[in-house]
């Protein structure tokens, strides 16, 4: 299947919210090494920060094929307002109950996604798919887990993961925001659903899970339209951060 | 099986997540056992295990055949097969 004019725009918007998904949350995730909550989860969400990365590597490869730019340039060089991460991925890092939250909610979102994309038209995607959710299954299980413990942990353990949530829900499902001539994608066959279908897919998905917890289901996004849009301060310091070394000397080979 | 290490977790499933990233995250594992400290049976008396006597002879290595080999192959007549070249 060749991919060209507007399609291939499309595929690109695509692959760039994803990629960018993907980056910003492992990075969100990789300032945990050396502090996380016990020395085996440091290793833990350490080794899942790198999947994450992982997985945006092999995203901005395709973009690149696609667009004939350089993967790193792809991920280090645009502006902070030129990257497609949903807001949900803005808040910072945050304590611990902010972490599971974001990624329990990330996971089963992109979890979701990732189904509706495995058996697409265009193989090059399709099968990075299928080993992108062999690896996020575990991810989904470790947010599980974390997500069971907390909610239903004392001492302040369940109000700091209901602050999360009442922080992160609004924006959580800013990973089905609507994507710039998504129509394109399902035509081609390359996505099988609208977002806003996938949206209501994954709230089903989740609603058992929130019910057992008694936890609050998180609300409509805010202005969806622009859930990729509007990063603010918490991704400039990332942005920062993480152009760090790059930034020190443009263009070095390392 | 091979004992791969440990782990502190506060449950089962946490355990088995922190092993799988502290035994496997590099592909090095095809299974893992994961078993609670206490489920464990530590078995350490020298009696049962080192006991003093002489047990070579429950060794393969008791055995010496290459004197039963050459005496064999003599008797039918074959030569001892060369080291095979590469």
């Amino acid at each position: 299947m060749r991919v060209a004019g507007p399609l291939a725009t499309a595929l690109g918007e695509l692959l760039r919210s994803m990629a960018d998904d993907e980056f910003v949350i492992g990075f969100s995730d990789s300032e945990w090494t050396g502090i996380a909550p016990l020395l085996e989860e440091d290793v833990a969400i350490s080794s899942l920060a790198q999947d994450e990365i992982g997985h945006a590597a092999a995203l901005y490869g395709l973009l690149g094929g696609l667009t004939g730019e350089d993967p790193d340039a792809i991920a280090y060089d645009r502006v902070p307002a030129a990257y497609r991460h949903c807001r949900l991925l803005d808040h910072g890092r945050g304590d611990w109950a902010m972490t599971i939250a974001r990624r329990y909610l990330y996971d089963t979102a992109d979890g979701v996604r990732l189904e509706a994309l495995v058996a697409g038209s265009w193989p090059p995607l399709a099968d990075l798919v299928g080993k992108l959710a062999r690896e996020e299954r575990y991810h989904r299980m470790h947010a599980a887990v974390w997500l069971d413990r907390l909610a239903r942990g004392g001492d302040g353990t369940r109000s700091r993961l209901l602050a999360a949530l009442a922080t992160l829900g609004p924006d959580a499902a800013t990973v089905f925001a609507p994507l710039p001539d998504e129509a394109a994608l399902i035509d081609a066959g390359i996505l099988s659903l609208p977002m806003a279908d996938l949206e209501a897919r994954w709230r089903a998905s989740i609603a058992p899970a929130f019910a057992t917890l008694d936890l609050p289901l998180p609300p409509s996004a805010r202005d969806p339209a622009r859930g990729r849009l509007d990063h603010g301060e918490p991704f400039s310091w990332l942005w920062r951060e993480f152009n760090t070394v790059r930034a020190a000397e443009p263009g070095a080979t390392w | 099986m091979q004992h791969g290490g440990s782990v502190m977790a506060p449950d089962r499933e946490l355990a088995t997540h922190y092993a799988r990233e502290l035994f496997g995250r590099r592909q090095e594992s095809v299974r893992l056992w994961v078993v609670r400290r206490a489920d464990i049976v530590d078995l350490a008396d020298p009696d049962l295990l080192q006991p003093p006597l002489d047990r070579s002879f429950k060794k393969p290595g008791g055995y010496v055949m290459r004197d039963k080999l050459a005496a064999a192959r003599e008797l039918s007549g074959q030569a001892k097969p060369k080291a095979r070249s590469r």
